[in-house]
């Protein structure tokens, strides 16, 4: 056993060198076939290491697993297991729900990363970023092939060009004005969101650290929100900041947002009004320029 | 660089061998050095992923962070070094000398002291940056560390602070080090490549060294490949065993290294100073650990005015002082200065050891002696001159023509009528002087902080270490 | 034909990025480099035909923590950005407005970018922060796009490049070569952007020569920003710019046949013989430094020809300078030894490089 242990090792340090040379000289073909190998080399030397015995059922089964983002490779054995740990196994709330959860405690347009936070914060909950990236797109086929066959659908918020916003969610039972974004809507939602966040908390009762570390984020980007102190912040002080700075910008924003959301219910068919205008292939290709790198 | 040094590296490039640049070592180098390798994670400040340390060539010890990005994982690392590093200094508190001072009281000075040894410079900037994140956290509160982490961040920042301290060798970096005792036939910025100025000492030039696959860079970043290739695999396994054997591929050749530059240096005989360097060395070991006793706070995040331009000068004299002994302690250094003009040597040909100045009380033995030499004398008669052959002895330049040089000497003669034998040097010895000579200006005037200026911010505040300090993120 | 294009061939064209653009400015002298980068050559698909991959790569952890903190400094309408903006430049509180120029699909970026800035010139809609805005640059008759990661905004009718990079500032300080490399590229971004301001007949002097650099402070992820002044990265970027413009004279002193052209196969596979290549690449003179291993994708090509040529270029400028500028190894070797007769105008440096030579040996010996 130890022998072919070694021989493993042996023969998986050869592999990861080529992997290596390979890629310095950009041969991604050949990268590609030596790492299919290596992953094989690694499968193999995780089982017998783990004295499993040869390679049989390992881990729960594929479909339970859950899928993570951007991978094309198959996830090793191991790996299962570790994600199993993780506790994501059956849930009991799905993404979905979850995600409608928070929109709907924050009442606003909001990017995946604070819907996450909210999520976690306030309902223990369990989703990660990357679980969001495909949502939208779900969203929209499961109403293409039934309309309105789901009390709510989780869709895009719609910029002045009526086509879907990078990054934004949206409930669809919210009025239009609320799911339409002029160029002032995003600093208005982020002020209601962090007055709904402080509300929320300022009801409950006891303290909520992660909660309390997700106001303080945010009331730092409010003005007289808070001091830099540490400590948790003041729920109403937070409030009252998010108020004063709203009353500069409500007017304008809600006159925006009244004339694209009247655009977008007169030019728009239903799933345009919820998704967005452009189709989905021109927002995902991909420009051919370069970015500056960091 | 000199024309000597880059003379020197033309001469490695033909030859294919690196050249010596000094003939004596100029660094002290511990019977128990420490070698410190650390690795970060690639695009952060100073997050650790692993480190190679020990004193013992045989025995490697390797800390890793097996999720870097798990700020309890880091701390913990924090904690296994400090366990390492902390007990390793102790061990030189135990034996002390009671040294007497004039108009101060006496103190304890530790009888030898602990030497880090880091591969580049860049692995010292990343050491100061760790004792930087480390050195304000505190053991309880909302993000309470484990015992040692902060008292192991004021030792990694003081030795962070020595390693920029000229001709200290409480840090030493091994590539800077080499550098000062062999010039390759490559340039500055490729030395920073500690495989490939090893192997222009040792064997000559070797593209080897360039390929990470052969040897993995020195640290603290790793290799794009390797992280891309191995190490992202790796930790997605969260096998920290793969972390483990993944980091020890990236460290263990560069451990073989440092005992191999350590060789080196060992294997050149000490320079005279040294030896009066370490003793700075171990005073200033002691001032730290004594604080570190006493309890005082940990260093401030930065200098106050009157801190930071004291510092600079005690840098400035330092480096002056530095830069006199080795020319003293290295005839290959003081060639430097020959070149210029600015010290000669040759053959005595001709003496007077019984010239005499002044008359009746004020009569005073002022030797006068002729020297020939090859070298370009640029110093003007008056000139103030010193000799690594006799130290205590001063001189002044009488005239310089056509290869001879006449010189009185001035100090160090006593009050004999006749000089002791042996304190003039005799026709046909080989002497050598120079207008260097190590008294310098005295410190400047400084102000107390105390009195520090409004222009320079008003007398600083004494540094309390916050909650912010202890607080802060480790992300 | 253009002669440029001459050079370049059937090779498809590597459009610039900001740092190839700012990265022109790191070794003026050089020929090669200026002329395979004026006719827009791959010069890392040639390093890497020619046998001499360059040395560079970015690590995949590297690249997610920047792209995490740009997304971070960004999040909920450039929230932390505002918060600096406000404390660092006195912002006004209601501005605010922010345009995701990224919304729109890739061929309508820049077409959208110069709409969006010429109604807040005019002020005809509210403006602030623009995000993933699309500039473009000429560069030697050629039109780069230009992609920030960053964000212009505006204040009192002035535009700022915001830069965002994810070295940390740490007490005030961080790593000087991290700093200076971030304003050569913010200084591409101001051109490009006054460029833009200039062909819609408005003052190119409205985008400020002080771009705000966002880093994170001290060991946490929070953003702080700083005032970057690059007016000195400016001058030397259109110093360059301009040279690339006149690359005529550069260009009449090669052969008529040269051409750089990999001759790329139906998979994109550079086919043409590498000795081949490599004599057409050694048709332009290079000037190789130590300096190149940081910034040239053809480095190692050119200190491996630098060795061959026994060239004092390989230790670097300061050597060269100590050497009184003779530039080969044995020309400096055979002067020290005294086996060569120095040339007119060389006696005070063979004169030094004699005393060296003689202490060296008296003391090694």
């Amino acid at each position: 056993m130890s022998d072919r242990l070694d021989d493993l090792e042996r023969r998986i340090d050869e592999l990861r060198a080529g992997v290596r040379t390979a890629m310095r000289a950009r041969d991604t073909a050949t990268a590609r076939t030596l790492r299919a190998e290596l992953r094989t080399a690694e499968r193999t030397w995780d089982t017998l290491v783990s004295g499993d015995g040869p390679a049989t059922e390992h881990g729960p089964p594929a479909g339970n697993v859950p899928e993570e983002s951007g991978q094309g490779a198959p996830r090793r054995a191991r790996a299962h297991g570790a994600a199993a740990r993780r506790g994501d196994g059956p849930r009991l709330v799905t993404v979905r729900e979850q995600v409608h959860q928070a929109l709907a405690l924050l009442d606003a347009p909001a990017q995946a990363r604070l819907i996450v936070a909210v999520s976690q914060a306030f309902f223990a909950g369990s989703i990660r970023s990357p679980q969001l990236t495909s949502l939208r797109r779900d969203e929209e086929r499961s109403f293409r092939s039934s309309p309105y066959g789901r009390p709510y659908y989780l869709c895009a918020a719609l910029t002045d060009r009526l086509s879907p916003a990078r990054g934004l969610l949206t409930v669809s039972t919210w009025p239009a004005e609320r799911r339409v974004v002029g160029p002032l809507s995003p600093r208005v939602d982020f002020l209601t969101c962090a007055l709904r966040v402080a509300r929320h908390l300022g009801g409950l009762p006891g303290s909520l650290p992660d909660g309390d570390r997700l106001l303080a984020r945010m009331a730092r980007n409010i003005p007289g929100a808070g001091d830099d102190a540490f400590g948790p912040p003041d729920p109403g002080r937070v409030v009252e900041a998010a108020r004063r700075e709203l009353r500069v910008h409500t007017r304008r924003d809600t006159r925006d947002r009244a004339q694209l959301a009247k655009r977008a219910t007169s030019q728009l068919d239903d799933v345009a009004a919820l998704f967005g205008a452009a189709t989905l292939s021109t927002v995902a290709k991909e420009s051919s320029t370069m970015r500056g790198g960091r | 660089m000199s024309l000597l040094t880059s003379l020197a590296r033309l001469r490695a490039l033909d030859e294919g061998i690196a050249q010596p640049i000094a003939t004596v070592r100029h660094c002290h180098v511990s019977a128990r050095p420490m070698v410190f390798i650390p690795l970060k994670l690639s695009g952060e400040a100073a997050a650790p992923l692993a480190a190679m340390l020990g004193t013992d060539r045989d025995e490697p010890r390797l800390l890793v962070v097996p999720q870097p990005r798990n700020r309890d994982l880091r701390f913990a690392w924090a904690a296994e070094l400090a366990g390492v590093l902390v007990p390793y200094i102790e061990t030189f508190l135990a034996s002390t000398e009671t040294v007497a001072r004039k108009n101060a009281d006496p103190y304890e000075r530790a009888v030898d002291a602990p030497q880090l040894v880091l591969p580049n410079r860049a692995g010292v900037a990343f050491t100061r940056l760790l004792g930087r994140s480390t050195r304000f956290r505190s053991l309880d509160g909302p993000y309470p560390v484990p015992m040692g982490v902060p008292l192991l961040g004021r030792w990694l920042t003081y030795f962070a602070e020595r390693a920029a301290y000229p001709g200290s060798s409480l840090t030493l970096c091994a590539t800077d080090e080499l550098g000062r005792h062999w010039a390759s036939g490559q340039s500055a910025l490729e030395d920073a490549n500690l495989a490939a100025l090893v192997s222009w000492i040792t064997e000559g030039p070797n593209d080897d060294a360039e390929d990470p696959l052969i040897w993995p860079p020195a640290g603290p970043a790793t290799d794009p490949g390797f992280d891309a290739e191995v190490l992202a695999p790796a930790i997605e396994s969260e096998s920290a065993e793969r972390v483990t054997e993944a980091l020890r591929t990236q460290l263990a050749p560069t451990w073989r290294l440092m005992w191999r530059a350590l060789d080196l240096l060992r294997g050149l005989r000490e320079g005279a100073g040294v030896a009066q360097r370490w003793e700075q060395d171990r005073a200033s070991f002691s001032g730290m650990a004594a604080q570190v006793t006493e309890g005082g706070p940990p260093q401030a995040r930065r200098d106050g005015a009157i801190a930071a331009a004291a510092r600079l000068a005690r840098m400035e004299r330092a480096q002056a002082a530095y830069d006199v002994q080795r020319a003293y302690d290295d005839p290959l250094i003081m060639a430097e200065y020959r070149l210029t003009g600015e010290a000669f040597a040759g053959e005595v040909v001709e003496n007077d050891p019984d010239n005499t100045e002044g008359e009746g009380r004020s009569r005073k033995l002022r030797p006068l002696v002729v020297i020939k030499t090859d070298d370009p004398v640029r110093l003007a008669p008056g000139t103030a001159l010193g000799t690594p052959e006799r130290r205590g002895q001063g001189a002044q330049l009488v005239s310089a023509r056509d290869g001879l040089v006449t010189i009185k000497i001035t100090k160090g003669m006593g009050r004999a009528k006749t000089p002791a034998p042996g304190s003039v040097p005799e026709v046909g010895e080989r002497v050598c002087y120079t207008s260097l000579t190590d008294d310098f200006q005295g410190s400047p005037a400084l102000p107390d902080p105390e009195a520090t200026p409004w222009t320079h911010g008003g007398p600083p505040q004494t540094y309390v270490p916050t909650d912010e300090d202890a607080q802060e993120e480790w992300s | 034909m253009n002669r440029l294009d001459a050079l370049r061939g059937t090779t498809p064209q590597k459009p610039h990025d900001a740092r190839a653009i700012a990265a022109l400015a790191a070794n003026p002298g050089c020929s090669r480099r200026a002329l395979m980068d004026g006719a827009g050559i791959d010069k890392d698909a040639a390093a890497r035909h020619l046998g001499f991959p360059a040395p560079f790569g970015q690590s995949p952890f590297a690249i997610t923590r920047g792209n995490a903190f740009e997304a971070l400094v960004k999040a909920d309408g450039c929230a932390e950005l505002l918060r600096m903006l406000r404390d660092l430049l006195g912002l006004p509180i209601a501005e605010v407005a922010y345009h995701d120029v990224e919304n729109v699909g890739a061929h309508l970026r820049h077409t959208h970018t110069r709409t969006l800035i010429d109604r807040a010139v005019r002020q005809e809609d509210a403006g602030t922060v623009y995000d993933h805005p699309l500039f473009t640059l000429d560069i030697a008759g050629h039109t780069a796009y230009l992609e920030p990661d960053v964000v212009a905004f505006q204040l009192g009718g002035r535009f700022h490049i915001v830069e965002i990079k994810s070295f940390a500032v740490i007490d005030g300080q961080a790593d000087p070569a991290a700093v200076a490399a971030a304003a050569r590229q913010a200084a591409v971004y101001v051109l490009a952007l006054r460029g833009l301001l200039a062909e819609l007949g408005h003052d190119p002097l409205r985008v400020s020569h002080e771009v705000v650099l966002v880093c994170p402070e001290n060991f946490a992820n929070r953003p702080v920003a700083t005032l970057v002044d690059v007016r000195r990265e400016l001058a030397v970027l259109r110093r360059q710019l301009t040279r690339m413009t006149t690359l005529d004279r550069l260009l009449d002193g090669l052969p008529d046949d040269l051409t750089f052209d990999l001759l790329p196969g139906e998979d994109g596979l550079p086919t043409r013989p590498v000795a081949e290549l490599a004599d057409a690449v050694r048709g332009a003179a290079a000037r190789y430094a130590p300096d190149c291993l940081s910034t040239c994708d053809l480095c190692f090509f050119c200190r491996d020809e630098a060795r061959q040529e026994g060239a004092s270029d390989l230790l670097g400028r300061h050597v060269r300078d100590e050497l009184g500028g003779v530039a080969s190894v044995g020309e400096v070797l055979g002067l020290a030894d005294g086996t060569r007769d120095a040339a007119a105008g060389q006696e005070e440096i063979a004169r030094l490089l004699r005393n060296a030579e003689r202490l060296r040996r008296e003391c090694l010996t």
